[in-house]
């Protein structure tokens, strides 16, 4: 996806068949003892939209997830899926969803094949033929037991299952640990499918790529805060982005310029980094001979990395 | 700069590579016993509980020469009562009295601790990855297996040491207590090295307590056949069960028997590092099949699943269950009042026993024994929900559309029916083994001694599953020690003279010995009833909770 075209992303598709939004929560905290999971959250993922929940190890991702369906109990505030309670109706809520966990928790003494089956009858509703599709395409061989099964291939299984299901809100905890890159993309195939379908997506990661090759809208958590969220676009917009030039004849002294600094100057190039209006760094470019000018918009790792920059060593990947 | 760090580092190396494997092996014992003081701890208070109240109990229920003499005299052909405790030597004296009833009681303790604890330092440590973990460490095979055994050996040890210590309390000469207590033990390394040999031959833990359990019960049963079938007598040799009881403790000790122990544990250890050291870790010797053809019955729902996974252990407690109270149930007959007189039936009652003097008396005494079995079924089935939420699967079957309180619901549902089904083989089992056996009791009283499980396992499967609700990682531990708890509670508290109100706070205090006595209905509704009042609070509870990993 190039910078340009996620600045123009489409609004995301609101409202739902009920009219509420897949996720929103309100003020919600969990605390563990004295440690504060997840603290005051105030999240709405609209229907129909992929939403990529960033944050590093320890953040509160899964404590959200786990929130969600209703796993956990919140310490204060509300989680509503689809406008119902998460933990006080979580049977109805869960007909709506599809959970895969960053941990494939199976049975050892299952085959791939039948935990297919005791899931798609523990969720009540999944669409047999896709399944049967997706074991083609993810190349699981489903006559394996689990305890026989990789990482990776384990993590196949539990995602197939949610798949499955067609559900309306596909819960993802870091889906993708544990594939091979080849599985990855047939992942993400699937997750495109699936939006086209209109089902709403929650993926949780810390795999930027990923995250910024699916995703409508990002939030970005920290110490159970979220700190930032919006589109690609908008994330963007508030961080630098970077500029390369080379001159003909040498470098030249440029006037100070608001929002801009030099990050590296050569005899002949420079390497600036501009936050805000480009317009008068072109303007006073324009004085000089150019042999060539790259901008590039930061990167979404960019961009996080903005958020933890120094201050939590353990958060840096 | 560069040059002192070198310095430093070469200082270092000799160092820990002079200690390292010897230090290493020491912090891997260390690491064992860490991990299984709570089970050992538990066993040791069990082993020095028991050898204390045996002799103390003895000395009050029969004070004079002549009550012993008697009671030594009923129990001489009492081949029933054998089966628990083998055979009597000198019971006149209470210091063969306590060999007798120690000795035999806490040798089978000591064989089921001996399995789980090597199976546990060796499989279990493999199964869950953490034997790789070590041995990439740079800790060689040879280290890391005598690391596992030696904290086994260590934990045995504490057994050994408690024993002794109940009995010297209780005031037993001091050598023959070492002896005696010594004897017990022994059976512990055997079964250990049973546990070793199965740890490496089976694909995986379950399989190697399957395997390992099926061979120390045989060499049980060849010890009970050997003290009750006339003429088999010599099938003692061949089972350390049997061996123990050879030692002769306080009945002419004979010390040279020891050989037997100590020769059949190297051996089976001998064997299991042969297979430990060429075979690939992570794996068994007995081929496990990785791939099937789906079998796609049983999986429409939690608990299909869960009687899925769980029917081959019911399938092995009934089995066990019911081959017992066949026996039983065969040796009922020679349970004879012979030469007992009213008082000293009365003391036997006072031993726990109940009035054991009768086929149908014994019976009765027996079926306590189920409902201890069955009992602790329900707790196993608690564990089993528990180990369910511990591994996260839990919560990969509550994301979907199942709802906690239905899912534990069921799983409660479950244990009963399956403490039902053990209650009712052990019924039709004794009824059986007493029909071969000659002794007349009617089937419907042994459906309803099958019956009289129920309420006490209700009342324990109540309790389990409101610890599992609210301390779910102290569930399992809860659950057994109140079983175990409330079982030496009637024993302990009928030996020494507390208030009557005081030994009837257990359930096991409130239970008809059906079929010599009458269901106790009041008693057991009850019961029933705080179970399933236990139960109820579990399930509000549950629906308040996280889900709590390991």
């Amino acid at each position: 996806m190039t910078a340009s075209s996620s600045a123009f992303a489409a609004a995301p598709a609101g409202g739902s068949p009920t009219g509420a939004a897949a996720i929103n929560t309100t003020g919600l905290c969990k605390r563990y003892g004295d440690t504060t999971a997840l603290d005051q959250l105030d999240l709405t993922v609209n229907a129909g939209e992929v939403y990529g929940y960033l944050g590093p190890n320890g953040a509160g991702k899964t404590t959200t997830i786990r929130l969600l369906l209703g796993l956990h109990r919140p310490s204060s505030g509300r989680a509503e899926v689809f406008g119902v309670d998460a933990w006080s109706e979580p049977v109805t809520a869960h007909r709506r969803v599809a959970y895969v966990a960053g941990e494939p928790f199976l049975w050892p003494s299952l085959t791939g094949r039948e935990t297919l089956e005791f899931l798609a009858n523990l969720h009540g509703d999944t669409d047999a033929a896709y399944c049967d599709e997706l074991v083609e395409r993810f190349q699981l061989d489903d006559r394996r037991k689990v305890r026989a099964l990789s990482k990776g291939n384990r993590q196949k299984v539990a995602l197939i299952a949610a798949l499955a299901t067609r559900a309306d809100l596909l819960l993802l905890d870091e889906p993708t640990s544990g594939l091979d890159p080849l599985m990855e993309v047939a992942f993400r195939v699937c997750v495109q499918e699936a939006k086209e379908r209109g089902q709403t997506i929650f993926l949780s990661s810390h795999i930027l790529s990923e995250v910024e090759a699916l995703c409508d809208r990002v939030g970005i958590l920290r110490d159970g805060r979220l700190v930032d969220e919006g589109t690609l676009g908008e994330l963007r917009h508030l961080a630098a982005q970077t500029v390369e030039v080379t001159f003909e004849d040498g470098t030249p002294e440029l006037p100070p310029l608001e929002g801009v600094s030099v990050l590296a100057a050569g005899p002949k190039a420079l390497r600036l980094s501009v936050s805000g209006d480009i317009g008068p760094l072109i303007v006073a470019l324009a004085k000089h001979p150019i042999t060539s000018l790259t901008s590039r918009e930061p990167s979404l790792e960019e961009i996080f990395l903005h958020h933890y920059d120094g201050s939590e060593p353990g958060g840096h990947r | 700069m560069a040059t002192d760090s070198a310095a430093l580092a070469a200082g270092h190396r000799p160092r820990r590579e002079a200690g390292g494997g010897i230090a290493r092996g020491r912090a891997l014992v260390a690491r064992a016993l860490r991990d299984a003081r709570v089970r050992t701890l538990s066993f040791a208070y069990l082993f020095a509980l028991f050898a204390y109240i045996q002799p103390v109990g003895f000395r009050s229920g029969f004070p004079t020469l002549s009550d012993r003499a008697a009671f030594a005299r009923s129990f001489g052909d009492n081949k029933a009562v054998r089966i628990f405790y083998g055979e009597p030597h000198n019971i006149i004296d209470v210091t063969g009295y306590t060999a007798w009833r120690v000795g035999g009681t806490l040798a089978i303790f000591a064989g089921v601790f001996g399995l789980f604890a090597a199976v546990r330092a060796l499989r279990t440590e493999e199964d869950t990855g953490r034997m790789e973990l070590v041995l990439a460490g740079g800790v060689g095979r040879g280290t890391s297996f005598a690391a596992a055994l030696t904290a086994v050996a260590v934990t045995v040890v504490v057994l050994w040491v408690a024993e002794f210590a109940g009995f010297a309390v209780a005031g037993l000469p001091l050598g023959g207590s070492a002896y005696l207590a010594l004897a017990t033990a022994s059976v512990a390394p055997v079964c250990a090295g049973v546990g070793a040999l199965a740890s490496q031959l089976a694909p995986s833990r379950r399989v190697a307590l399957e395997l390992g359990g099926a061979v120390v019960g045989v060499l049980f049963v060849l010890r009970v056949i050997a003290d009750t079938a006339n003429g088999l007598g010599w099938l003692r040799w061949t089972t350390p069960f049997g061996w123990a009881e050879e030692l002769r403790p306080f009945a002419g000790a004979r010390p040279l028997v020891l050989v037997l122990p100590i020769l059949a544990t190297v051996l089976l250890l001998a064997a299991a590092w042969r297979l430990a050291a060429t075979r690939d870790i992570g794996t068994g010797l007995l081929a496990s099949r990785d791939s099937a053809d789906p079998r796609l019955g049983l999986l429409s729902s939690p608990v299909a699943q869960t009687l899925r996974s769980e029917r081959a252990s019911l399938l092995i407690w009934a089995a066990s269950a019911g081959a017992f109270a066949y026996i039983l149930g065969l040796l009922a007959k020679s349970s004879s009042s012979a030469g007992i007189s009213k008082s000293l039936n009365r003391a036997i009652g006072k031993l726990g026993s109940g009035t054991i003097t009768t086929p149908v008396g014994y019976v009765g005494f027996a079926f306590i024994f189920f409902i201890l079995v069955v009992s602790l079924f329900a707790c196993a089935q608690i564990g089993a929900a528990r180990h369910e939420e511990a591994e996260g699967r839990l919560e990969t079957v509550l994301a979907l559309a199942v709802g906690r309180r239905h899912w534990l619901t069921g799983r409660l549902l479950l244990a009963l029916a399956g403490a039902a089904v053990i209650s009712l083989v052990c019924g039709l089992l004794t009824w059986l083994g007493v029909q071969s056996g000659g002794a007349a009791i009617s089937l419907p009283k042994l459906l309803e001694a099958s019956a009289n499980c129920l309420p006490v396992t209700i009342f324990f499967l109540g309790l389990a599953a409101l610890a599992f609700a609210v301390v779910p990682r102290a569930s399992a531990g809860i659950a057994y020690g109140l079983v175990a708890l409330a079982f030496l509670w009637d024993l302990v508290g009928s030996l020494l003279d507390v208030p009557s109100w005081v030994v009837k706070l257990t359930p096991f205090a409130h239970v008809g010995l059906v079929p010599a006595q009458a269901f106790e209905t009041t008693d057991a509704m009850v019961m029933a009833l705080i179970g399933v009042s236990a139960a109820l609070l579990a399930l509000w509870a549950f629906g308040r909770r996280d889900l709590i990993g390991h």
